[in-house]
């Protein structure tokens, strides 16, 4: 029994020790890449882990401690970083950093030199960074090369078959040919700056091809040249090399553009005016959303809350159906239901009605949907929130001689909303980031025609920003779509806050 | 005696036949999708224009279609969202119940806050950082590939990352319901904290790890942006919600059958464990939202 607790007690040391050590890997990892932050988050991570499960942590952080580091980093901290990237240009296009960026406009200038024939090279690693090098002569010398580095060899350090072929090199391996493969993406970003008018890149596993630049960068100007037109670039304020004609050189890099995001969802009327409607649209189709499904719940609550009708059970049932089916499967299927031509509910209404395809007939279809799919809650709430008043209240009511209407909307009616209120104010919240079934059922469409093709009449915030971020037709803007989560988050938490305090305050009064 | 019962037969008429009326035309706005989607999944023709409410050419082409789709591989989808959702439940509902067992019985500085930030945090919902969640995700790639696009990893943490946010309410609330007296007990027997976690308070809760593991189960298997973001818009490492979406991409018409096909056999068993535990997890739909 002792044994068999000693071992149980090892094997969690043991298993402890293994993610630290995990960890601790990770972010060397990460810090090789030079990607600080994660490596400084999974640092933290590995000492907590030590910290709380070896050496004697408190017992109530060993049980909250997976959870809360998971909620941190994929949660919390995406807010967090939000609110950060909302002040970038952060986009296709701006999303390397300053020097990646004016490398790879270099490297995109380079113009083959003809009377230079392929230099044959072998490829190697060096043995103190592990890096891949080609080696190869030139201008009667043996050179190792890469992006990064370009040293000159000492003939004592190679080492030649009888016919001159290459076989050793001191510092360096020659990689077998069999791993080449393996090495191809490294090779291809390859290049070797030899000097200012001449760099070698591989063209394949054998042969380096010879090439002259096409535009230098000057550090001291931050100024781009192009050596063919003489054209002088320089940075714009949008993290881009543009020159006196207003042409641009790609890619640009990210930058911070302070509060311009934002501003332009003020000043930039091809962003404005369609963001005043969907946001427009978010309000009332939220509150829509909750108070028709609300009140078809509570209709239905009272006309089956009767001890005398049997079947109700079987009808409660059928009811919740809509919860019991997959939403996104009955969204889509809806979606087909609604088709304009051949769509089963214009067949047996024989009708002709362009349920998605136009603005207010689309508004209406994504109501419909959205009760269908949330009227069997509210009903379950209701239900619940009748059958809790007690019969005495009503049978006073009744004594005092209050209509049926009066004793429903002064006793009853109250009476439900003080327990649903929360509930309603939760599902109003909810509603406003409705987005599967608005992106499901129109992707937002129909499109508005001043917005790009990026908004359209049923687009709720949550799915406007969806599109700008990941389906945009003119490059995808993650700054700018960060700028809108923020919005959507200042918006909810105003909205729950107004929406608490206002139930605690009608509670406070009763 | 004939009077009574005319009686009768009149107040049934006034109080109970309207309400079946009421009852009948609910029923069918309910099942309304369903029984077309059955309908279209046995309707050979695979035309959405001649469907009839009962299928002329009954038969099983769509099924086959759907199978032996190779550009949609439906089977895969099926096994990515099984994997996704099993896995991230699995994580919420331990987390989820770790977190709450500790909330509920352990008394330590900052208990309070814990459980008001938990709160606040669950007010704003991940899918809003759903552009940075992926610029994350993008960045993590760069170092570990598993932990990057494309890949279901990242988005199994990433569900599990709202597992606190989802569930300790609920289980605190429930594990509240536990006397205390029965761990104050085997405390005093000898036994650990751990001990009285696994083999009293788990035991006791299975129903409501049940429940929570299957809403949670649903949920995931229901999310769509996130999904999409993190393990994009084609490839073999798509989710079923995402993969059906494609069914439907471009003419509707002609993969009607095939899709109906695929979200009938998709449904039937969530829609069966749903109507079999429909007792419990109607209260844990109740009760889950109350608490926040």
């Amino acid at each position: 029994m002792i044994g068999k607790k000693r071992f149980k007690r090892n094997l969690q040391i043991l298993l402890v020790i293994s993610i630290t050590i995990l960890l601790a890997v990770a972010a060397l990892k990460f810090l090789q890449n030079g990607s600080w932050l994660f490596a400084s988050f999974a640092g933290i991570t590995a000492i907590l882990v030590a910290r709380t499960y070896w050496l004697g942590g408190s017992v109530h952080s060993k049980y909250l401690f997976p959870g809360v580091i998971l909620l941190i980093f994929f949660h919390i901290y995406p807010a967090i970083y939000s609110g950060q990237v909302a002040f970038t240009n952060d986009s296709n296009g701006h999303q390397l950093s300053k020097g990646q960026a004016i490398s790879a406009i270099l490297e995109d200038s380079l113009i083959p030199i003809e009377a230079q024939s392929p230099i044959n090279y072998v490829i190697t690693i060096g043995n103190s960074d592990g890096k891949v090098f080609a080696v190869f002569e030139y201008a009667g010398s043996y050179w190792a090369g890469n992006s990064q580095s370009f040293n000159k060899l000492n003939r004592d350090n190679l080492g030649f078959s009888p016919e001159g072929k290459l076989l050793a090199i001191k510092g360096y391996q020659i990689l077998d040919e069999s791993l080449q493969s393996d090495y191809s993406q490294e090779l291809q970003t390859l290049s070797i700056h030899v000097n200012s008018k001449l760099i070698l890149s591989p063209s394949d596993f054998e042969y380096l091809e010879a090439y002259q630049p096409g535009r230098i960068y000057s550090e001291k100007e931050d100024q781009i040249t192009d050596l063919t037109t003489k054209s002088l670039y320089s940075p714009n304020d949008n993290g881009q090399m543009v020159n006196s004609s207003g042409d641009i050189l790609y890619p640009g890099w990210k930058i911070n553009v302070g509060f311009r995001n934002f501003t332009s969802i003020i000043n930039n009327s091809e962003v404005r005016r369609p963001l005043l409607a969907v946001l427009l649209w978010t309000f009332i189709n939220a509150i829509l959303a909750v108070f028709l499904s609300f009140i078809m719940g509570l209709v239905l609550a009272l006309v089956f809350n009767l001890a005398e009708m049997k079947s109700k059970r079987i009808y409660r049932t059928v009811f919740i159906t809509p919860l019991a089916i997959p939403s996104v499967l009955s969204i889509l299927v809806w979606a087909g239901l609604f088709q304009t031509s051949n769509g089963v509910i214009n067949r047996l209404f024989h009708s002709d009605i362009p349920w998605l395809t136009d603005a207010y007939w689309a508004k209406l279809a994504i109501l419909l949907v959205e009760v269908w799919i949330s009227f069997p809650y509210m009903f379950l709430i209701t239900t619940g929130a009748i059958q809790a008043i007690s019969s005495e209240v009503i049978e006073a009511a009744d004594i005092d001689g209050a209509s049926n209407f009066q004793s429903f909307t002064q006793i009853k009616l109250p009476l439900v909303l003080r327990t649903v209120g929360p509930l309603l104010v939760a599902a109003g919240a909810m509603a406003l980031n409705n987005f599967g079934i608005i992106y499901l059922l129109t992707g937002g469409g129909p499109t508005f025609s001043n917005s790009n093709g990026n908004a359209g009449a049923t687009d709720i915030l949550i799915s406007y920003t969806y599109k700008l971020a990941f389906n945009s037709q003119e490059g995808n803007n993650y700054g700018l779509a960060s700028a809108l989560s923020i919005l959507n988050f200042v918006l909810i938490g105003f909205l729950s806050i107004y929406g608490l305090k206002r139930i605690k305050t009608m509670e406070g009064m009763n | 005696m004939q009077i009574t019962s005319r009686k009768k037969v009149r107040r049934w008429f006034t109080k109970i036949l309207w309400r079946h009326i009421v009852g009948i035309i609910v029923a069918i706005f309910s099942l309304f999708p369903l029984i077309w989607m059955i309908s279209a999944a046995f309707d050979v023709t695979n035309q959405l224009s001649t469907q009839q409410l009962i299928p002329v050419h009954k038969g099983f082409d769509n099924f086959n279609a759907l199978f032996s789709n190779e550009e949609k591989p439906y089977l895969v989808w099926v096994r990515n969202s099984l994997v996704v959702a099993t896995t991230a439940a699995l994580l919420q509902t331990l987390l989820g119940s770790a977190a709450a067992y500790s909330l509920s019985r352990h008394k330590f500085k900052g208990r309070a806050i814990t459980l008001n930030a938990i709160l606040i945090v669950q007010m704003f919902p991940q899918l809003l950082a759903a552009t940075t969640l992926f610029l994350i995700v993008n960045s993590l790639g760069d170092t570990f590939p598993l932990l990057g696009l494309g890949h279901q990893l990242p988005l199994i943490l990433i569900f599990t990352g709202a597992a606190l946010g989802v569930n300790t309410w609920m289980l605190k609330g429930f594990f509240d319901t536990i006397p205390s007296d029965i761990d104050e007990a085997a405390k005093i027997d000898g036994a650990s904290h751990a001990v009285i976690f696994t083999k009293i308070i788990i035991p006791l809760a299975t129903p409501v790890f049940v429940v929570i593991f299957l809403l949670s189960f649903i949920g995931i298997l229901n999310e769509y942006l996130i999904s999409s973001v993190i393990l994009g818009l084609d490839g073999p490492k798509m989710t079923l919600a995402v993969g059906l979406q494609q069914f439907i991409y471009g003419s509707y018409a002609k993969n009607w059958g095939p899709f109906t096909a695929g979200a009938l056999l998709a449904t039937i068993p969530v829609l069966t464990l749903f109507m079999v535990l429909q007792k419990y997890l109607v209260t844990g739909l109740v009760a889950g939202s109350s608490k926040g």
